[in-house]
């Protein structure tokens, strides 16, 4: 049995596992703290930093995906501060590539859109970049749509920590990353690919869907990914 | 041969010492990177090949760097029993000669830079011995003093490709006992009581960072060097690895020692050949003398070193991005925690230090913990290597102790620019830094006190700006890095960087708005505060420190389209235009002259610039500091260029015809009444644009005649009465009506003006001596330089003595020497700092000297003497001598107590002027402290409604052609707020003219004008400089090479 420990979140006392992250044990506590790359289950990346909560004696905020528990710790998940904060990345993720709602299989079922309701988003201050991205479609089920791609990398690590194909990295740098498949080649020849679909449940939008649906028509099953994971003992 | 113990270790250091310190002359030339880019190796080969021609006994070695890089090629001589003599700027030409020298056992002085009679490599010291008087000691030369070598110690003094010279100096002891010892925790004691911090930049305790991994699980551990030094100006990684790579070793070995580390690897960029090359020597060294590799120095210890080019990304200078690229993954950082030290490289404990943190540990076990902290501040004890760079005279590397102020590295080592120019700013951490101010360069070089200020210490770039950086572009080249830099994984650093880029595009564009800086000032926080790595948390800091203490630079780009660095292309025609305060289109004038279109180019001369006569005289030609001929030889001289111009023009048919042009273009009667207040070149440069824009315009002015400073303070011979009043006819032909002799505060008030007019715009200058505390000021015979000139330009009766003398450096002073001097007086100029410190046109300076006068420098005024009826009878003067540099980039002058007496009958005080108040009458005119009026810097308004003001009345004593800029401002804006709408721009013609720039620039040499001889000159008051000939002017004109033109250059397409 993992030792217990106690800490404090938004001026509550909670009990949570030693080893667990900050997030987990909000969320076993039924607290909610936004986030977009993480999926329980799946190692924690700190990629989106939605999650960034302020700890008692730390001048900077930290990401609750990737920071341990430690007993007597004080947590903040609320602040004007975050709040500001984790609105302006949801608004320079909008602004980053080619999020257009009304047209996307994923609309309705979009954690981004849902994210950015949560959140009180209505629009973005930021210019729209508008980057002429390509959709491959090369694959006989599914489809990616880099214009819909937020980089979470949920995709990479479902792929290489529960199926083991390791089809997908991430190339490129900086604002010109890309996801790809294999040594970046169309999604239909990557040899390694084992057709599971994981990857598009794991995905937050449309970015990864199923070949053949409308507007509207894409519900992913994220809950599916994490019980595999918790059924394998979980990789975190 | 393997060392095991003491014994062996000295039996290498003589052999060693035979090397370093031979019985016959030693040349060694320093081969580091920057070295050899300036042509060591041929120096090398030259010096090898003399010394063969004459079969003389001398040895040759090849040395690292002394870090004066701008004197490179640096040769060190050592002559046995002499100092080490360091010779500067040597060429492969000299070789034959300085052998020559050796030979007979000498060094010629003139080539030398300076020299070490000792040096303490602080793990032995080498007596070289003394002699040679004139050379100065290496750290009495200005780059030199105040620096402290730690880090530096070796380079630039040994063979970085000898370990056996290593080991002369006392290289790999401090090992040697450390193994002995068999006490580790002695080390991380040493180092704790040494307060030793990370030099990469971030400032972490290394004895808390040691003790960390020390205590981690055993088994397999590595440490690691960060040698991945990236940052944009800095190279002190590259310099200390390619002359003194064993210091490196012998800190590591130490290290891993003490931590228990069974692996090292050296994390080196892939662009730093040379470095990678002599540390591979090292390390094979350091093998065959076992001290690396299984069981070093017969202790059972075992450490295996390995080097690992990086392949140049930015990020992998951080710790876990690095970790990712050995593993031989894409270099993208993950959260800490775990740390390295838990889980770092292949899961094991890992520590990563910056290649200087591991240069300090040999020496502070060697000297204990307690030495080193008496070198630095109690926080951050020791030392720091910056590469000093950017416009800076002594560019190199510096080693000073922590605490020393910025000012002495750009000042005291650096010496400033070299250029005249000013310095403005100081970028320090490269991009995670900052840009500090002038005005902060007391500041001391410390962690903390820098992060306090929005920079950081960061690796050690220190780059210089002066007054051609533009702090726009500066940020925007920051971000264009960090942006391109930014691994990509998180969401601030990713996208957070690109919108922040796309504004910055948009600023030094003239796009952007007010709101865009809001934006900048509300990403920055979020982007320091949430990215993941390192990066990303600093990446904004260039930007909010520009935004920070430079705001007026960004508010230009935005409101006034301005870049007035001369960086941002768009915002500018040619660097002459964009220097002009007037923003003259120069080329375009003389372009016309070129095409033989005297009438056009006479028209773009005065639609630019109201007063082209006077300014073609007295103009301190702004546009010569930044013409791009100046690359080739010399500026083109395009203040008499337009004086000529308007000259040619003036009385002629030619005047006619573009009165007539501007009279038919003038815009129609806005039934709209102006006063402006002042007919100085403000006042009439808003007068003639006013008058322009069909509103009816009322000059006031409490002189006789118009034409304020020009007609009453510049004396005639610098520019006669009679040019400014053919320039103020021509105003006065626009329809301005002029109102003398009424003085505004006495005759009429502000607030009266402002019910009569609808709008008024106060030019009224300073016309108020500054009051100064010098015992006797009250004697007759001593004058105000104003007043003088004034009296003068009056024709008043001024009676002056025979002997005089003048305080001050200013065109006032010069003005005053040189009108008392033709009337017959013997003058001499007291200035407390020295002739290059002084604010007057450098030519007037030389003209003043050709016309007899004398100047004393740095000579303070003490008292003033009476002669016992009320006269003067002399003025004692303090000498003074030159002590800190101030925010104006010039020696502050402290007066010393030598106090020295001149005997004269007439003083003359120009120390500045000021505004006279008198004029606010009564009214609620916001003024600043210094008397000045407190006005909108972009519209000119003041505090009260429809009033403007302009001109020295607003900053302070300046120039003509800046007091213009204001009031041509101000008739922009008046005319804004009179009719509401942006009409300014229809004043301007639109010239088709030549597009196409020289193929090659036409050869010659600046024109000058001619002048009076100065023996005619001495006796009248006719004007000195006497014009262009036609032949000057067309030749002048040719010189200019068109920067304005950006269409393709017809012979270069040709091709």
């Amino acid at each position: 049995m993992p030792k217990q420990v106690k800490l404090k979140i938004d001026g509550e006392y909670v009990n949570a596992t030693e080893g667990q992250s900050v997030l987990d044990a909000a969320k076993a506590n039924g607290k909610f703290i936004p986030s977009l790359c993480h999926v329980q289950g799946l190692s924690g990346v700190g990629a989106c930093r939605l999650c960034m909560v302020e700890i008692a004696g730390g001048a900077r905020p930290l990401p609750a995906c990737t920071t341990p528990v430690q007993e007597g710790m004080v947590i903040n998940t609320v602040s004007e501060r975050l709040s500001k904060y984790r609105r302006m990345i949801i608004e320079l993720l909008l602004s980053e590539r080619n999020h257009v709602c009304a047209v996307c299989v994923s609309n309705g079922h979009c954690e981004l859109q849902d994210m950015a309701t949560r959140l009180g988003v209505t629009h973005s201050s930021f210019p729209y970049r508008y980057p002429r991205l390509p959709v491959d479609a090369s694959h006989p089920r599914f489809v990616l749509d880099h214009n819909r791609c937020i980089l979470c990398s949920r995709c990479v690590r479902v792929c290489a920590e529960i199926e083991g194909a390791n089809t997908w990295n991430i190339v490129s740098r900086g604002v010109n990353s890309m996801v790809a498949a294999d040594l970046n080649e169309p999604w239909g020849d990557a040899e390694s690919c084992t057709r599971c679909g994981k990857c598009v449940e794991a995905c937050p939008t449309g970015a990864l869907v199923v070949k053949g649906k409308a507007v509207e028509e894409m519900v992913k099953r994220t809950q599916t990914v994490s019980r595999l994971a918790t059924a394998r003992g979980g990789s975190r | 041969m393997k060392i095991q113990d003491l014994e062996t270790l000295n039996a290498v250091r003589q052999k060693g010492l035979a090397k370093f310190k031979p019985a016959r002359p030693r040349i060694a030339v320093g081969l580091g990177t920057c070295g050899i880019g300036n042509g060591a190796e041929d120096v090398y080969q030259a010096f090898a090949s003399a010394i063969e021609a004459r079969g003389v006994d001398i040895q040759m070695a090849r040395v690292g760097c002394f870090g004066f890089c701008a004197e490179e090629t640096l040769v060190n001589i050592a002559i046995p029993g002499k100092p080490m003599v360091i010779l500067n700027r040597v060429k492969a030409r000299d070789a034959d000669a300085i052998v020559d020298d050796i030979h007979s056992g000498a060094v010629a002085t003139g080539r030398a830079l300076c020299k070490i009679e000792s040096w303490d490599h602080l793990t032995g010291v080498i007596d070289y011995g003394e002699g040679f008087p004139d050379i100065p000691k290496w750290n009495e030369i200005d780059f030199y003093k105040g620096q402290k070598k730690i880090v530096l110690r070796n380079c630039g003094l040994i063979d970085p490709e000898d370990i056996e010279e290593y080991i002369a100096i006392g290289g790999y002891r401090a090992l040697l006992r450390t193994l002995r010892n068999g006490e580790p925790e002695r080390v991380i004691e040493e180092l704790k009581t040494a307060k030793l911090r990370g030099r990469g930049g971030a400032g972490f305790l290394v004895a808390t960072k040691w003790d960390f991994m020390r205590k981690a699980a055993a088994g397999t551990k590595y440490v690691i060097c960060n040698a991945d030094e990236g940052d944009p100006g800095a190279y002190m990684n590259r310099n200390e690895i390619e002359s003194d790579p064993h210091s490196l070793l012998e800190g590591m070995i130490i290290g891993a020692y003490t931590m228990g580390a069974t692996d090292g690897i050296v994390y080196v960029r892939a662009e730093y050949p040379l470095a990678v090359h002599r540390l591979e020597k090292a390390i094979a060294q350091a093998h065959a003398y076992g001290l690396l590799g299984d069981n070093i120095l017969g202790s059972g210890f075992s450490f295996h070193l390995s080097l690992v080019e990086g392949a140049g990304a930015f990020v992998c200078g951080e710790e876990t991005a690095m970790i990712a690229s050995l593993e031989g993954r894409a270099g993208r950082p993950r959260p800490r925690p775990p740390y390295p030290a838990e889980k770092g490289l292949w899961g094991k404990p890992t520590n990563i230090n910056n290649v200087e943190t591991w240069f300090n540990v040999p020496v502070i076990v060697n000297n204990g913990g307690a030495w080193f902290t008496q070198i630095g501040t109690d926080r951050s004890p020791g030392t720091k290597v910056f590469s000093l760079v950017g416009k800076v005279k002594n560019t190199g590397l510096v080693e000073a102790p922590l605490g020393t102020p910025l000012k002495t590295f750009v000042y005291d080592m650096g010496g400033g620019t070299g250029t005249g120019k000013n310095v403005k700013a100081l970028q320090t951490g490269g991009p995670s830094g900052g840009c500090l101010p002038v005005d902060m360069f007391d500041t001391p070089v410390d962690y903390e006190a820098l992060a306090q200020l929005g920079a950081i210490m960061g690796s050690g770039g220190m780059v210089v700006m002066d007054e051609d950086n533009c702090m726009v572009d500066v940020a925007r080249f920051f971000i264009e890095f960090t942006h391109s830099e930014s691994c990509g994984k998180c969401v601030p650093c990713r996208v957070g960087l690109d919108q922040s880029l796309r504004i910055l595009n948009k600023v030094s564009k003239g796009q952007a708005t007010s709101a865009d800086l809001d934006m900048l000032e509300d990403l920055g926080p979020m982007i320091r505060d949430v990215s993941l790595c390192g990066l990303g948390q600093t990446a904004p800091n260039p930007v909010l420190t520009t935004l920070r203490y430079f705001r007026d630079e960004f508010e230009d780009h935005i409101h006034e389209k301005k870049c007035a660095a001369g960086v941002c292309e768009d915002l500018f025609l040619s660097p002459c235009e964009n220097s002009c305060p007037l923003h003259m289109n120069i080329p375009r004038f003389i372009q016309l002259y070129k095409e033989n279109r005297l009438e056009d180019a006479f028209e773009s001369v005065i639609l630019d610039n109201p007063l082209p006569g006077s300014t073609g005289r007295v103009c301190q030609h702004p546009c010569d500091d930044r013409c791009r001929r100046a690359g080739i030889d010399d500026a083109v001289n395009m203040r008499e260029i337009h004086r000529f111009i308007a000259d040619s023009a003036y009385g002629t048919e030619i005047e006619t015809n573009v009165m007539k042009r501007l009279l038919a273009r003038r815009l129609p009667d806005s039934g709209k009444k102006v006063a402006v207040v002042g007919a100085g070149p403000t006042g009439l440069a808003a007068a003639f644009y006013l008058a322009l824009l069909g509103h009816k315009v009322t000059v006031f002015d409490e002189n006789s005649e118009p034409g304020g400073m020009l007609r009453f303070a510049l004396p005639e011979y610098r520019l006669p009465k009679a040019v400014v009043a053919r320039e103020v006819t021509f105003i006065k032909r626009l329809g301005v009506s002029f109102v003398c002799n009424t003085r505004i505060g006495v005759d009429k008030t502000p607030q009266s003006l402002s019910k009569e007019f609808d709008s008024v715009f106060l030019a009224l200058g300073t016309w108020e001596a500054s009051p100064i505390d010098l015992p006797g000021v009250q004697c007759q015979g001593v004058h105000h330089a104003l007043h003088f000139l004034d009296a003068i330009a009056h024709d008043k009766d001024v009676r002056i003595g025979q002997k005089v003398i003048v305080i001050g450096g200013g065109n006032a002073a010069i003005d005053s020497a040189r009108t008392a001097a033709r009337m017959g007086a013997d003058v001499t100029v007291v200035y407390r700092r020295q002739r290059q410190d002084m604010p007057a046109i450098p030519e007037e300076v030389d003209e003043a000297y050709e016309e007899g006068v004398k100047f004393a420098y740095l000579c303070a005024p003490h008292r003033i003497i009476s002669d016992g009826q009320g006269g003067v009878k002399a003025i004692e003067v303090q000498k003074t001598t030159l002590g800190e540099f101030g925010v104006t980039g010039r020696r502050r002058p402290v007066p010393t107590d030598e106090v020295m007496r001149m005997s004269c009958d007439t003083i003359i005080l120009a120390i500045g002027e000021r505004v006279d108040t008198v004029f606010t009458g009564g009214s609620q005119l916001e003024l600043k402290r210094d008397g000045t009026i407190k006005v909108d810097r972009h519209s000119s308004e003041t505090n009260l409604l429809n009033v403007f003001a302009g001109g020295d009345v607003v900053t302070g004593a300046s120039n003509v052609s800046n007091a213009m800029s204001h009031g041509k401002r101000a008739a922009e804006m008046i005319d804004i707020k009179l009719t509401g709408e942006h009409r300014f721009a229809r004043l301007f013609q639109a010239f088709g003219y030549g597009q196409v720039p020289p193929v090659e620039p036409a050869a010659g040499d600046r024109n000058t004008s001619p002048l009076l001889t100065p023996l005619q000159r001495k006796s009248t008051f006719d004007e000195v400089m006497l014009g262009f000939s036609p032949e000057q002017v067309r030749h002048e004109a040719e010189r200019c090479l068109r920067c304005d033109a950006k269409g393709e250059c017809v012979g270069i397409a040709a091709e």
